[in-house]
């Protein structure tokens, strides 16, 4: 009566699933042969086969954890999966992907990885908030809308940021042409035109490789552990710092305020 | 100079020296070479006097002027983005759908109330573009955001198209709109349809309806 469903949903079962490769743009299939994958807690969304997932820290996969991870806090955060099966992995719909180091080295977002694999370490970068993988091997990571691969030199949007691979770290980039001058000085004293929110970038140079996602939309960041407190480690409160806007002081209206004290304004 | 589309979500734009651009603020995702990017006071073109027509018009979106050598990727929200590109027509946009778009376009604010009178206030409120719309005219590329993927939609004198109002996104060429309604007792006693109101054009050129019925 209905004729041939000819553009249903595609169906899959455990021999078509794609194997360590993407479903649509949104879902990644692994494929476990008794191997084992580390994967963020809560991103498996279904799996075909025998797999077991453990939290790591404790006991038998002490040696695993030694060797692949270095961020004990964060641990927590983490599950490895073993045995053998075909296992989805998703994140809140946002596109996942998958990229393959070959003795190389990636600075990504924490919030944007989703799976590693072992024969990859995983070490916190020094820059808060953003974790590096070191050696061969794949890795799965979300963003919003899909992955842009730029080369550097290049400024980047902190939000636009997803990570940045064998190049050296970024540096902060600061326009604010705009604000000096006497139509600058016009602008601070009324506050007409306000700020044009790009006057921070991140500065790329050198050789690489610069990830970019499609939108400002940040994913919600996953905890990197803490640094050891020492003097020379960032963020390691060896110094005491300074904090932003002295608390109890009123912002003037019109005044573009951290932004104008930051430029010396 | 055109946007090229690097994915759906983000696109590219190249500024040379003496030509500016417009963008939506912080819709800068990253640049390479010598850009600048200023606030821009008046919102958009035109002396004083637009300025504080787009005051009053609440189209005054914040927007930036983007000079200088390079190429910029914009993008914004996870929006889908549609280029389109103006070959002296007349583009008929919320200001706020505005990501980026060529500074050899003029910009305009038009008066619902001027296209039907009374009723395209009402169509105004209905479609949410409240009873100002901005217009942009001239030879050049516009970036519209959506939410949802985009379909242009032809228009010709003998086919009129009907959108859903919230799915409505923009239109160009040499179209009259005006709002259809579908009331009846139905709708008096709250089994109606959901699709009372129908926003009808007719003419020739094209419409913009996005994949969604939600809002920016």
């Amino acid at each position: 009566m209905y004729g041939a469903p000819a553009a249903g949903p595609t169906v899959f079962d455990p021999m078509t699933l794609p194997s360590d490769d993407n479903v649509n743009s949104y879902t990644f299939c692994v494929e476990l042969k008794g191997s084992q994958w580390f994967l963020q807690k809560g991103k498996m969304i279904a799996y075909y086969g025998q797999m077991e997932f453990n939290g790591i820290g404790h006991g038998r996969l002490d040696r695993l954890v030694r060797t692949s991870f270095h961020s004990p806090l964060h641990a927590s955060d983490w599950v490895v999966a073993e045995g053998s099966g075909k296992m989805l992995l998703a994140d809140r719909a946002f596109d996942v992907n998958s990229y393959d180091l070959e003795d190389g080295n990636l600075t990504i977002r924490s919030g944007n990885l989703l799976a590693f694999q072992p024969s990859l370490a995983l070490k916190q970068s020094i820059v808060p908030g953003f974790l590096t993988l070191i050696g061969t091997g794949k890795f799965v990571a979300a963003s919003n809308g899909p992955v842009v691969f730029m080369e550097p030199p290049i400024r980047v949007d902190p939000q636009a940021l997803v990570g940045w691979a064998d190049c050296p770290s970024p540096c902060h980039h600061y326009d604010h042409g705009y604000m000096t001058g006497l139509m600058g000085g016009l602008r601070a004293m009324t506050g007409l035109g306000g700020a044009s929110g790009e006057e921070h970038q991140f500065e790329f140079v050198g050789a690489g490789t610069v990830l970019l996602q499609s939108s400002e939309t940040l994913m919600a960041e996953q905890a990197t552990g803490m640094v050891p407190h020492e003097p020379g480690v960032p963020g390691g409160g060896g110094v005491p710092g300074h904090g932003g806007q002295p608390a109890g002081q009123p912002r003037l209206p019109g005044q573009l305020g951290d932004l104008q004290r930051r430029f010396g304004l | 100079m055109a946007f090229r589309e690097i994915n759906s979500k983000m696109i590219e734009a190249t500024v040379v020296p003496g030509q500016r651009l417009f963008s939506q603020r912080g819709a800068m995702l990253a640049y390479k070479g010598e850009v600048s990017f200023t606030p821009n006071i008046q919102g958009g073109q035109g002396g004083i006097a637009s300025m504080i027509g787009r005051r009053v018009a609440g189209e005054a979106t914040p927007l930036m002027t983007v000079e200088g050598s390079g190429t910029v990727l914009f993008g914004h929200g996870g929006h889908h983005i549609q280029v389109i590109n103006l070959t002296g027509d007349t583009l008929y946009v919320e200001a706020d759908r505005l990501l980026a778009f060529d500074g050899t376009l003029q910009q305009g604010t038009m008066f619902m109330g001027s296209q039907g009178g009374v009723m395209g206030m009402v169509r105004g409120q209905v479609t949410g573009q409240g009873l100002f719309t901005t217009t942009l005219q001239g030879h050049g590329a516009v970036a519209v955001m959506a939410h949802g993927g985009v379909i242009e939609v032809p228009i010709t004198p003998q086919r009129p198209v009907h959108v859903d109002p919230q799915a409505y996104v923009a239109h160009h060429g040499d179209v009259r709109n005006k709002l259809s309604t579908a009331l009846g007792w139905r709708d008096m006693v709250g089994r109606g349809s959901g699709e009372a109101f129908q926003l009808e054009l007719s003419g020739s050129g094209a419409v913009y309806v996005q994949a969604s019925e939600e809002k920016l």
